[in-house]
C-alpha cells in the first residue's frame, strides 16, 4: 500500500516543498534549518491521513508557519539565556553577519513576542497568501479575515514601537 | 491611520524576505524526506518483530510444565536480584529479620477456623516448624509465593514442618474458598481478623513468619521475598532442633 501512495506523496512534495521551506525561512535566520523543518513538516503530513487530498496545501502552510515560529521563539529564548554567558559564545561567522540584517531581526523579535495566532497570520500574509488561502490555512472564517488581520497588524505595530520606538 | 498602519506593517514584514541567493533544494529535501520515512517505518517494523518474537518465545515456555518451572525460577531469580539491589542500595530497608534462638519471643496464639470449619490453634503445632503466611486473594505478590509454600509443605512435611495460611480477605470464605481450590493449596488456610493481624504486625501483605518448634518466632519477612530465602530459613530452623 505504501508503494502505491508514494508517487502521490512525492508529487505533492515536489509541488509544495519550495514554498513551504520559504515560509519557514521567513522567520528563521538559518535557511538550512528552515529546509530541515520543512522536511519534518512533510513527514508529519505523510503520517496524517486527514491532511491528504485537497486540503494538503492549507495543512502544510499551517504546520509550517507554526513550526517556523516555534523554532523562532526557541531561538529567541536561547539567545536571551546565552546573553548571560555571552563570553562563552562562538564569534559570529561571516554568514551570521550577512544574515542578521537589523530590520529583519527586529521584525522577528516582534513576531516571537506577540500571540502565535497573530504572528502566523502576519507571516503567511507577508508570504503572499490571499484572504481565502489564509482562512483555509488557519481554520478561520473567510469573512472575518480582514478583521483578524487588522487586529494582528495593530498588535504588531504596538509591540514594534514599544521595543524600538517610532521611526 | 488604519490604511497607514497596514502599509507600515507590510513594509516591516517585507524585511522577512529570505536572501535572494538562497533557493530551497527540493531534490535534497526529497531524499532526506524518503530517508527519514524509511527509517521510521523500519523502526515500527522492527518493534513489531520484536514483540512477535517475545510472544512466540513466551508461548512454548508457558506451554510445558518443565519450561514453566524454568520460567518461574527465572522470576524467582529476578526477585532475588531485586531484593539484593534493595538491600545494597537502600539502607535499613531489609525487611527480613532472623532472630537468634536466645532472643526469640513466643508467637501469639490464635484460634481460627479452617475451610472445613475445623478450629485450628497455633499452639497445637508445638513440636513442628511452622511457616505462618498472612495473605489475601487480591494481593499479587502473595499469589506468587503460594506455589512455593505448597512445595515446602510437600517436601518438608515429614521433617516436622507445616505451612499455615491466614487470609485477611474482607469477603471471607466466599473469596478464599474458590481460590484455594483452584490453586490446589495443600495446607490449612484460615480466615484471620484484625486482632490476629495486629498481634503479628501484619500491616502489609504478604507477611510471613517462621515459628520454631517451641512456638517462638524465628524469622519475619514483610513483603515479597525470594523462595531461596524462605528455604534457607526453614532449613536452618529445622536443623537447629
Amino acid at each position: 500500500m505504501a508503494d502505491e501512495d508514494r508517487p502521490d506523496i512525492e508529487t505533492v512534495f515536489q509541488a509544495h516543498y519550495e514554498r513551504i521551506a520559504r515560509v519557514i525561512a521567513r522567520v528563521l535566520r538559518d535557511p538550512s534549518r528552515a529546509e530541515e523543518l520543512a522536511v519534518e513538516v512533510f513527514l508529519k503530513w505523510s503520517r496524517h491521513p486527514g491532511a491528504q487530498g485537497e486540503n494538503a496545501q492549507a495543512w502544510l502552510y499551517r504546520v509550517a508557519v507554526r513550526a517556523g515560529l516555534d523554532e523562532l521563539r526557541r531561538e529567541t529564548r536561547r539567545t536571551r539565556r546565552e546573553g548571560v554567558t555571552r563570553f562563552l559564545r562562538r564569534s559570529p561567522t561571516p554568514e551570521d553577519i550577512r544574515a542578521s540584517k537589523e530590520e529583519q531581526e527586529k521584525v522577528r523579535a516582534v513576531l516571537a513576542a506577540i500571540q502565535p495566532r497573530e504572528a502566523e497570520l502576519l507571516v503567511l500574509r507577508s508570504h503572499g497568501l490571499s484572504y481565502d488561502e489564509l482562512a483555509g490555512a488557519l481554520n478561520l472564517n473567510p469573512a472575518s479575515i480582514g478583521t483578524f488581520l487588522s487586529r494582528a497588524e495593530q498588535t504588531f505595530r504596538k509591540e514594534y514601537i514599544k521595543r524600538y520606538g517610532r521611526e | 491611520m488604519d490604511g497607514n498602519s497596514e502599509q507600515w506593517v507590510e513594509e516591516r514584514l517585507a524585511a522577512l524576505q529570505p536572501n535572494s541567493d538562497w533557493k530551497p533544494d527540493a531534490a535534497r529535501g526529497l531524499a532526506r524526506f524518503q530517508q527519514l520515512r524509511d527509517k521510521a517505518s523500519h523502526r515500527t517494523r522492527r518493534w513489531g518483530w520484536l514483540a512477535a518474537g517475545a510472544v512466540a518465545a513466551a508461548l512454548p515456555l508457558m506451554a510445558f510444565p518443565s519450561t514453566r518451572a524454568f520460567a518461574q525460577r527465572c522470576v524467582s531469580a529476578c526477585v532475588d536480584q531485586s531484593n539484593w539491589v534493595r538491600d545494597v542500595f537502600v539502607h535499613n530497608s531489609r525487611r527480613s529479620v532472623n532472630i537468634k534462638p536466645g532472643d526469640r519471643r513466643m508467637a501469639p496464639d490464635f484460634l481460627l477456623d479452617d475451610a472445613s470449619g475445623k478450629p485450628v490453634r497455633l499452639s497445637d503445632f508445638r513440636g513442628k516448624v511452622v511457616l505462618l503466611n498472612f495473605w489475601a486473594t487480591w494481593c499479587a505478590p502473595c499469589s506468587l509465593e503460594i506455589p512455593w509454600f505448597i512445595e515446602f509443605q510437600n517436601t518438608h512435611r515429614d521433617a516436622g514442618f507445616a505451612t499455615l495460611g491466614v487470609s485477611l480477605d474482607e469477603d471471607g470464605w466466599s473469596a478464599v474458598k474458590p481460590y484455594i481450590e483452584k490453586r490446589k493449596v495443600n495446607y490449612q488456610v484460615m480466615i484471620g481478623n484484625d486482632d490476629v493481624a495486629q498481634e503479628y504486625g501484619a500491616t502489609s501483605l504478604p507477611t510471613t513468619l517462621i515459628i520454631d518448634k517451641s512456638g517462638r518466632i524465628a524469622a519475619t519477612h514483610i513483603g515479597l521475598c525470594s523462595k531461596s530465602e524462605y528455604e534457607a530459613d526453614i532449613q536452618a530452623v529445622l536443623k537447629l532442633e
